[in-house]
């Protein structure tokens, strides 16, 4: 019998040392792949059943309204008592959403309203006698916090939503089990309590307090579905079954916005060679398994208030599967496993979630670029991220937590900041500290620029100065944010799946990044007139000649763009963080781009009043008039290094433009691929379809139950964004040949 | 160094030539086709750039290129402006970035016109027509320079790719297609493509104030151009 390396996994928790030592490399083709089993074919049916369901139901096919979502809040679920092979549900039946009130207890109230539901009366009371974190942050925020949350400058801050972006490592649960990780817990808790007992002290050691009465319940969690987790997984499907344990005990005990899953192909890959060596396991059996995970994995729910559905569009979890990826010795990561997960999207269908995100890097065997390529073009559900330049920052056993933060597994956490708004505080810098909008004096005032052509040495000056203001309040809220969070909705199963020590990353984030570049551009290369109202604000802008669009390779406007960002990441750092957290940043929108554009007046770049930002990093739609390459090549120039939270960019082909023939556009597409990440991009997300296509879906949404795209950092089902979402994506820039 | 008017640039220009290639569009044509899609090149407009900037701004994409992706000059006609082009092509070759030119081999053959030909990684060739009389009549094109540019090719050895765009009553039918198909064995190109028309670039003759001659024409279905296109092969593998 094969057995695995041993090293210093045995000795300590190091998941990464038992994937170094014990993974097998896979350097050919998608040949191997099997399709989908009858029995994964009957399960695969009975959730698209049920998930037409949902959407028939307005998108919510059932709320249990009467019992707080929790580890062991429900007897266990199944989509199929006899064909399950991977068990687990966050509810007692298949998208049955639970209520989680901690980080919001008006939020619970409104969501179950919002679908008809209300809230039960025994959780009424329950949370009347109980602080949620909603309700601590607005105890502390200033009127200056809550002025700029009002006015859209910091939005989508999650306040009162939970934050999510933390990724348990639940590999260590198949690995270790649980009896050896809570034994290493309770080594850790005697060793704190060794020390001096300072704030800091005594607050880690209420953290492992509460991981350790969660690790507990976990394994009761597993008996309830007869499997007794406190031994280590001893074949491939129970290793996919503990790590499954792992992930939904998490998913039920939080609603984070996003619940990613990790780095865990390779590491699974191992169970499953190891199976098959020993001649108890087959491809089919192999693919199987995943199949079934994947099917789990994309039946995650949580209950979400319609404002929370404008910031995040589609119903995400963000089950963020990361694959591929290089050692720090150069050895490709890549596993048949790595193919299993994208050879899903054709067993099941295309899907919006697990979120397939693709390390790329430049050595990576071409069969499985190759393969990646043909799944980009059949299914426009992948995204991919630099390997090359995340290695560098996170090493080599690193993960994506939503769409773009990458953090070392097990080793970092995240505290997540949504963003802030850079489009409008240009225009708050014009109008001297005012509002556009609503005219309210948010930050300092100061002076009111007049209706003659803007000078832009000027304009740079107040920008900076409402700039480092808008940093210093930004990280004092996230502040104030992240030590309500911990005390009141504290992910106590994902962190107990941390080491004790954990090193914290604070990622603030910023929109119209593209917006606010052009228009400085605006003001330095054209004429740039303000008008304003009778409340002496400036409400539109006057703009005579033309001037260099971000998004076409133009050094003179990319350099405005790299050095705003880097500017605003500076100032950021100068505040100190809560539990000192490192700052990073990140230029992502998700679907909010939609509403900023809402909440921001006219801009100088010629933008009106209320129009959508291009998502992410991208540059505004239609402005990046020399094509695809001059495209990437603009947004290639922003630095990762002050944003190491991620740089999102979409881009959307039309097949024809991609090439002649599959065979073509496979090779095209690893090719534009490569090109992109040669230059240090961070991240991609590639659609490649036709508007027309889009334009018919919108009309003919029952035509298309499963059209799966790309938006910012995720995929989504095209029929569940919003009328204006999918206009905003239409609008969007599309590759095309002529 | 010498500058010129450049129509535009198309960084991603997947289908103009081998792999992943940027296209450069120059202005200036000696035809007239009635079913020119690009009449906005007939005349000079876009851009004045030196050699060395538009060079320069091609190299950017170099990532992209790997082994055979590289350049395109494309048009209008782009060895209208042949000097311009080996001057670019001669920092493009330090760079070690290939080009094509896609031509429709209707210009004079002058020196700078064989060097470019020389140098090119391989031309796409679009062959309007078979006989001097349809080439006059839809394109205004002299066939004798088209001849004597093809001999050239042939005795330098440069890699054709043959293209032709089918337009529907014009040379949609098998048999015009065969007459395309016994001048292309001749010419022996590595590949031969056909184009379908199509009614994208309409709005430029209304946007020109240039009358078009097709304006009532509907673009050639995809099932016809495959159609043709099997056909095609069909006889070229048969040479």
């Amino acid at each position: 019998m094969k057995e695995f390396k041993k090293g210093a996994w045995c000795d300590s928790i190091n998941v990464s040392d038992f994937i170094r030592l014990n993974y097998t490399q896979y350097n050919g083709g998608a040949e191997f792949l099997s399709g989908p089993t009858q029995r994964t074919e009957r399960v695969n049916k009975r959730v698209n059943e049920l998930l037409v369901a949902e959407n028939e139901k307005g998108g919510v096919l059932d709320v249990d309204n009467e019992n707080v979502l929790s580890i062991l809040s429900h007897e266990p679920g199944y989509v199929s008592r006899e064909d399950d092979i991977i068990v687990g549900l966050q509810t007692d039946s298949p998208l049955k959403r639970g209520v989680s009130p901690f980080s919001g207890f008006r939020n619970a109230v409104a969501a179950c309203e919002a679908y008809g539901y209300k809230l039960g009366d025994e959780i009424v009371k329950e949370f009347k006698y109980r602080t949620t974190h909603n309700t601590g942050v607005f105890r502390v925020y200033n009127d200056t916090m809550k002025k700029a949350r009002h006015a859209g400058i910091l939005t989508g801050l999650p306040d009162a939503y939970a934050r999510g972006r933390i990724i348990g490592d639940y590999r260590r649960v198949a690995l270790y089990g649980m009896d050896r990780l809570i034994a290493e817990k309770k080594a850790d808790k005697a060793m704190l309590g060794e020390r001096d007992m300072s704030e800091e002290n005594i607050h880690l050691m209420e953290d492992v307090a509460r991981q350790l009465e969660f690790m507990a319940e976990l394994k009761i969690l597993a008996s309830q579905y007869g499997f007794d987790i406190s031994r280590p997984a001893e074949n491939a499907r129970e290793a996919v079954q503990w790590l499954y344990f792992g992930y939904l005990g998490a998913v039920k005990e939080q609603n984070g916005a996003a619940n990613s899953i990790g780095r865990i192909s390779a590491f699974l890959d191992i169970y499953i060679e190891r199976d098959i060596e020993n001649g108890i396991l087959t491809e089919s059996g192999a693919q199987e398994l995943i199949d079934d995970l994947v099917i789990k994995l994309r039946l995650v729910r949580h209950l979400r208030t319609p404002e929370y559905n404008e910031l995040f569009a589609g119903d995400p979890v963000w089950v963020t599967v990361s694959l591929a990826g290089v050692t720090e010795d150069g050895r490709s990561m890549v596993t048949k496993n790595d193919f299993r997960f994208l050879q899903t999207l054709y067993n099941l269908g295309s899907s919006a979630e697990p979120n397939i995100t693709v390390l790329w890097a430049q050595t990576l065997p071409q069969g499985f670029k190759d393969f990646c390529a043909k799944v980009s073009i059949d299914t426009d559900s992948i995204q991919y991220e630099n390997d090359d330049l995340m290695r560098k920052s996170y090493g080599d056993d690193y993960a994506i937590a939503c769409c773009v933060s990458a953090m070392k597994v097990g080793k970092q956490m995240q505290f997540f900041g949504a963003r802030c708004n850079m489009a409008k505080v240009l225009l708050m810098a014009l109008n001297g500290g005012r509002d556009e909008i609503g005219g309210t004096q948010i930050a300092p005032e100061g002076k009111s620029f007049e209706e003659k052509p803007l000078d832009y040495d000027e304009v740079i000056e107040a920008y900076k100065y409402y700039l480092s203001w808008m940093a210093k309040l930004y990280v004092n809220t996230m502040n104030v944010i992240h030590f309500m969070h911990d005390k009141y909705a504290y992910e106590r199963l994902m962190m107990s799946l941390h080491d004790t020590e954990v090193e914290r990353l604070m990622a603030f984030g910023i929109s119209g990044m593209s917006v606010a570049t052009d228009s400085l551009s605006a003001i330095k290369y054209a004429k740039v007139t303000p008008i304003k109202d009778e409340r002496g604000i400036i409400v539109d802008f006057k703009v005579e000649g033309d001037f260099p669009k971000y998004g076409n390779d133009d050094d003179r406007v990319d350099e405005i763009g790299a050095n705003l960002v880097k500017f605003f990441y500076e100032e950021l750092c100068k505040t100190p963080t809560y539990r000192g957290a490192i700052h990073t940043l990140s230029i992502l929108t998700i679907t909010s781009n939609v509403m900023y554009g809402k909440k921001t007046g006219a801009t100088p770049d010629g933008r009106k009043a209320g129009e959508a930002f291009a998502p992410g990093a991208n540059p505004m739609h239609g402005r990046d008039a020399e094509g695809a390459l001059a495209s990437l090549n603009s947004v290639a120039k922003l630095d990762y290094e002050c944003c190491r939270d991620g740089i999102s960019n979409t881009f959307s082909i039309t097949p024809d433009a991609l090439g002649a023939d599959e065979a073509d556009r496979i090779k095209n597409l690893t090719t534009v691929l490569d090109g992109y990440f040669a230059q240090e991009a961070h991240h991609l997300n590639v659609n490649v379809l036709n508007r027309q296509k889009l334009i018919d879906a919108m009309n003919n949404p029952s035509l298309y139950p499963s059209l799966t795209i790309r938006v910012s950092g995720y995929a989504v089902n095209f029929n569940k964004l919003t009328r204006d979402k999918q206009e905003e994506v239409i609008s969007r820039t599309f590759h095309e040949h002529m | 160094m010498s500058t010129c008017n450049i129509h535009s640039i198309e960084s991603l220009a997947a289908r103009d030539g081998d792999g992943v290639r940027c296209a450069v569009f120059f202005c200036g044509c000696p035809l007239r086709c009635v079913y020119c899609h690009n009449p906005d090149t007939w005349h000079q407009s876009g851009t004045e750039m030196t050699a060395e900037k538009l060079a320069n701004k091609l190299v950017r994409y170099k990532p992209y290129f790997k082994t055979d992706g590289g350049v395109t000059f494309s048009g209008g006609e782009p060895l209208l402006h042949a000097s311009y082009i080996n001057e670019v092509a001669s920092i493009l070759k330090e760079k070690d970035v290939n080009y094509m030119l896609d031509t429709s081999g209707c210009v004079e053959l002058t020196d700078d016109v064989k060097t470019a030909l020389q140098n090119a990684q391989g031309i796409l060739l679009d062959l309007k027509f078979y006989d001097a009389e349809k080439f006059q009549k839809y394109c205004k094109g002299d066939f004798a320079k088209l001849q004597k540019f093809i001999e050239y090719c042939k005795e330098i050895g440069v890699r054709i790719t043959l293209r032709t765009v089918i337009v529907p009553g014009i040379n949609d039918s098998e048999e015009e297609i065969a007459k395309y198909a016994e001048v292309a064995k001749y010419i022996n190109p590595v590949k031969y493509e056909l184009l379908p028309f199509h009614t994208m670039g309409f709005f430029k003759y209304k946007e020109l104030g240039i009358e078009n001659p097709l304006e009532h024409l509907k673009a050639l279905s995809p099932e016809r151009k495959d159609e043709l296109q099997k056909y095609l092969d069909g006889l070229m593998a048969g040479k």
